[in-house]
């Protein structure tokens, strides 16, 4: 993007871990293989595409902002005219250095997990975001033990309504076809783990794209579909290796058959669980996966930077740090302007991409003298992903987020097909929930942004029997 | 009633319309009007001439049903235009692009192409389009439609000559668009958008008359085809938001009553009237540009999988229709040459042999009319008559 806009100055990519790029030519050859060719070296390829682009695969030491300069682990100092730091988040572990204690952030550590599920034969996952709702569905072969600290699932997306109608299909042990979901496709440079530079290998990598477990086969030592458990409303106590649960002489229970009964479990286990009520399961290793924290700290060290409650760089609608000539964007930032009524910030990759992109514009605006509007993209909440086979779609304040109690909502649901909710405010649309494939996604969109006052239709809006689709066309 | 309402249907249609019409007779308590009420109220507006037509798929929508053509005598000074009568998503439209690609050709490499579509064509809720532009850029294609895609290299010039009115509206006026129309513009241009558009490649099941389908470039069964179904997305939906509540507020000066809200209109040559053609021809424009850029794009993503150039592929536009628009034409009403301004929204222009406006390869079949299946179903190419000429005011259904 500046590249484009300033062909005659340099810009500097500093990255720890190779350039992502999209994926083309895919072929899937069967179900579960998939081939692709990746035609484009991407580090190369930008740079060949747009010589003022150079690449410096190294990780940063330290931020002066001061004197406007980067100094990277490979020992080198980069001068910089306008900074925007995109280092993103990272996984907030439940304990660090535990060897069967696994967090999913980037391809390699999704490449490392897949590879640890087929040799299990039981896991848990902690967690209740993005992440763990993905995982939980994909995961064939293995039984899961989900806890989670909240009442219903995906908390950070649903209400218990949503919740309720996803959890039924947990429950279900029939396979299911696949639903298409086409997109471009991300991934990393294939370089093998071992020619990199070493010293924060461990630590760093490019964020998941959306689809990351779509190259993946992710199947435990097992031969049936879906085998979950949800814990709820409870938390990790401790987290203990095969020997010193022996010397505990503590019980602890094999996968729940049904609700009521426990039993104990004979079998000895790599690692134990004890969560907050009282529980205590044995597992293969686990999954943590319970949100991010923005990796802000290796730029703090000598600079004052504004910090948002979440621990983020706080940015104006310009993506301007509290510090002069350093922007930031994407899972790093804390979104701190008037933020319209119908958006907010999710650390999602939509959003992350359009931060990078919107940044961009403004640090070009900057450089230029010009004004520049905020990007439409930051007026309205919208994120399209998959759970549980369903295609999902949450739009602007989709649960009510920050609108108190001033607000109605309204609800048609077909148990194992749709899940239609949508947020009225003054007869306004001011968010939505769609689950399934209900082809309401533009309607809605258009309907929250046009700010249609929508109450001479009531509750009729839901209708099954009108095609409001067409009706707003 | 000024004019009479034509219902076209056949005996299955009467039913269904009939039934809902009894349904609407006990129970009048839903905001949802049946269609046909909906045809009915129309032809109480001002101005109005021959009928209220409704085409075979009307069904309900905002004010006017979808499927309604409602035409308006430009002389008479009350006559009105009503956004409503246009719909939402200004210039719906569908554009057919042939290849010289059979079915053999692409039977190995569907994913391949599938995929390839999917990472060049920006498609879903809150996708960025990837034309970058500013709002100067926007006011040029604004106000320049398919002329400016041929400047900036996206459309071959020959695309204008196969599209409704060259792919340009000569009355659109980017300074009657409002700066937040502008915005949701600028974010989605080039993109499908969700719901019911697609952009869909097709194979040729049928040849019912083999002399036109030549004209169009379609010779045999199993032909490859690419059916772009899109509109003027955001942009267009808030032009027309901005009219209604524009149009809702002056209506009184005007001394207009309506019979249903959702109605709003003002005279044609109104001030209000005139600002809102203005800003329909710019997001006519839009939509243009939209199905040009994803005609590009398509083309691109044909010429990565085969290998050759989309012209060696033969990737010409057939033709490109509108079926949410308003139109100044000239028609025969009651023996005389008049200047109408046609809303057809659902509806799509039907023009026959000869007339001046169809492009010179159409001349002996008439004008192309592509009718869009539902994704997955089958679509079907028409040709213009001129007994829609008579009857319908050069209109069919959608």
């Amino acid at each position: 993007m500046l590249a484009t806009h300033f062909p005659s100055e340099d810009v500097l990519l500093v990255t720890a871990s190779p350039v992502v790029k999209a994926v083309t030519n895919f072929k899937q050859i069967s179900k579960i293989l998939e081939e692709f060719d990746v035609e484009e070296q991407s580090s190369t390829m930008l740079e060949k595409r747009f010589p003022n682009i150079k690449v410096i695969e190294s990780g940063v030491k330290q931020l002066k902002s001061e004197e406007h300069c980067i100094v990277t682990e490979d020992g080198n100092q980069h001068v910089y005219k306008k900074l925007c730091l995109c280092a993103g988040a990272k996984p907030k572990l439940i304990c660090e250095g535990n060897p069967y204690v696994l967090g999913i952030r980037d391809t390699d550590s999704a490449q490392e997990f897949q590879k640890q599920l087929t040799k299990a034969k039981r896991i848990m996952i902690i967690g209740n975001g993005g992440i763990a709702l993905e995982l939980v569905y994909e995961i064939k072969g293995c039984e899961v033990i989900w806890a989670i600290k909240d009442k219903a699932i995906g908390n950070t997306f649903f209400d218990a309504g949503a919740a309720e109608f996803l959890t039924s299909k947990l429950i279900a042990e029939k396979p299911e076809a696949k639903i298409a979901q086409k997109r471009t496709r991300y991934t990393t440079e294939g370089r093998k783990k071992e020619a990199r530079s070493k010293s924060k290998a461990d630590n760093v990598g490019s964020a998941l794209g959306p689809d990351w477990h779509e190259g993946l086969n992710l199947k435990g030592t097992k031969e049936f579909s879906h085998k979950i458990h949800l814990e709820t409303m409870c938390e990790v106590k401790k987290i203990y290796l095969q020997d010193e649960f022996r010397i505990l002489k503590k019980k602890s229970f094999t996968f729940p058959r049904d609700p009521k009964s426990v039993t104990t479990d004979t079998e000895m286990w790599p690692v134990y669980v004890e969560l907050t009520n009282e529980k205590i399961y044995g597992c293969d290793f686990i999954v943590s996966a319970t949100g991010v924290t923005p990796n802000v700290e290796p730029f703090l060290h000598g600079n004052s930077f504004d910090l948002g409650e979440d621990g983020g760089l706080k940015v104006d609608d310009h993506m301007h740090t509290s510090l002069p000539d350093v922007y930031a964007a994407g899972d790093i930032c804390t979104a701190s302007w008037q933020l319209s009524p119908v958006w907010q910030q999710m650390r999602l990759w939509t959003q992350a991409r359009q931060m990078g992109w919107y940044a961009a514009k403004c640090m070009a605006a900057a450089s230029l003298g010009d004004s520049i509007d905020m990007d439409f993209s930051f007026e309205l909440f919208a994120h399209v992903t998959k759970f549980f086979n369903y295609k999902v779609v949450l739009l602007g304040k989709y649960n009510a987020q920050g609108l108190g109690s001033d607000h109605e909502l309204m609800l048609r649901c077909t148990k194992g097909q749709e899940y239609v909710k949508v947020v009225m405010q003054n007869g306004r649309m001011m968010g939505a929930v769609l689950i399934g494939e209900t082809d309401l996604e533009e309607t809605f969109e258009n309907l929250i942004l046009n700010q249609m006052n929508l109450s001479s239709y009531g509750e009729d809006l839901l209708d099954p029997n009108i095609d409001i689709e067409d009706y707003f066309d | 009633m000024n004019v009479e309402g034509h219902v076209y249907v056949n005996d299955n249609l009467r039913t269904l319309i009939y039934e809902e019409i009894n349904a609407y007779k006990t129970n009048k308590s839903s905001t949802f009007l049946p269609a046909v009420v909906q045809i009915a109220n129309v032809s109480t507006l001002p101005g109005i001439v021959k009928a209220s037509i409704a085409l075979p798929d009307v069904h309900a929508g905002y004010g006017f049903a979808i499927g309604n053509v409602a035409a308006f005598d430009m002389s008479n000074e009350k006559a009105v235009v009503s956004p409503g009568g246009v719909g939402f998503d200004i210039n719906c439209g569908v554009r057919l692009l042939r290849t010289n690609l059979f079915y053999d050709d692409i039977k190995n490499k569907q994913e391949e192409l599938a995929q390839l579509m999917f990472n060049h064509i920006p498609v879903g809720v809150g996708s960025q389009g990837v034309i970058i532009c500013n709002q100067e850029y926007l006011d040029d294609a604004l106000c320049s439609g398919m002329d400016w895609c041929v400047k900036e290299g996206y459309s071959w010039v020959e695309d204008k000559a196969n599209c409704e009115d060259n792919g340009r509206s000569l009355y659109a006026d980017s300074n009657c668009v409002s700066i937040r129309a502008k915005k949701r513009g600028i974010t989605q241009m080039g993109t499908l958008g969700a719901g019911n558009h697609y952009a869909e490649i097709q194979i040729v099941d049928e040849i019912y008359d083999k002399k036109s389908a030549k004209l169009m470039g379609i010779e045999k069964k199993n032909q490859v085809c690419v059916m772009i179904h899109s509109g003027s997305r955001g942009l267009g939906h808030q032009i027309a938001t901005d009219a209604l509540i524009d149009m809702e507020k002056s209506m009184k000066k005007y001394k207009i009553n309506v019979i249903d809200k959702q109605l709003a209109c003002t005279p044609i040559h109104s001030k209000e009237g005139q600002n809102y053609l203005k800003a329909m021809g710019a997001a006519c424009n839009f939509a243009w540009i939209n199905r040009s850029s994803m005609t590009f794009l398509a083309r691109q993503a044909f010429s990565k999988c085969f290998n050759q150039s989309p012209d060696d592929l033969d990737m010409h536009v057939i033709y490109d229709v509108s079926h949410n628009i308003a139109k100044i034409e000239d028609h025969i009403v009651n023996g005389k040459l008049k200047k109408l301004l046609v809303h057809r929204k659902g509806s799509t222009r039907a023009f026959p042999p000869f007339h001046p406006l169809i492009p010179l390869d159409y001349q002996y079949c008439g004008q192309p009319i592509l009718i869009g299946g539902t994704m997955g179903t089958y679509s079907y190419v028409l040709t213009g008559t001129e007994k829609a000429m008579d009857v319908s005011i050069g209109s069919t259904c959608h």
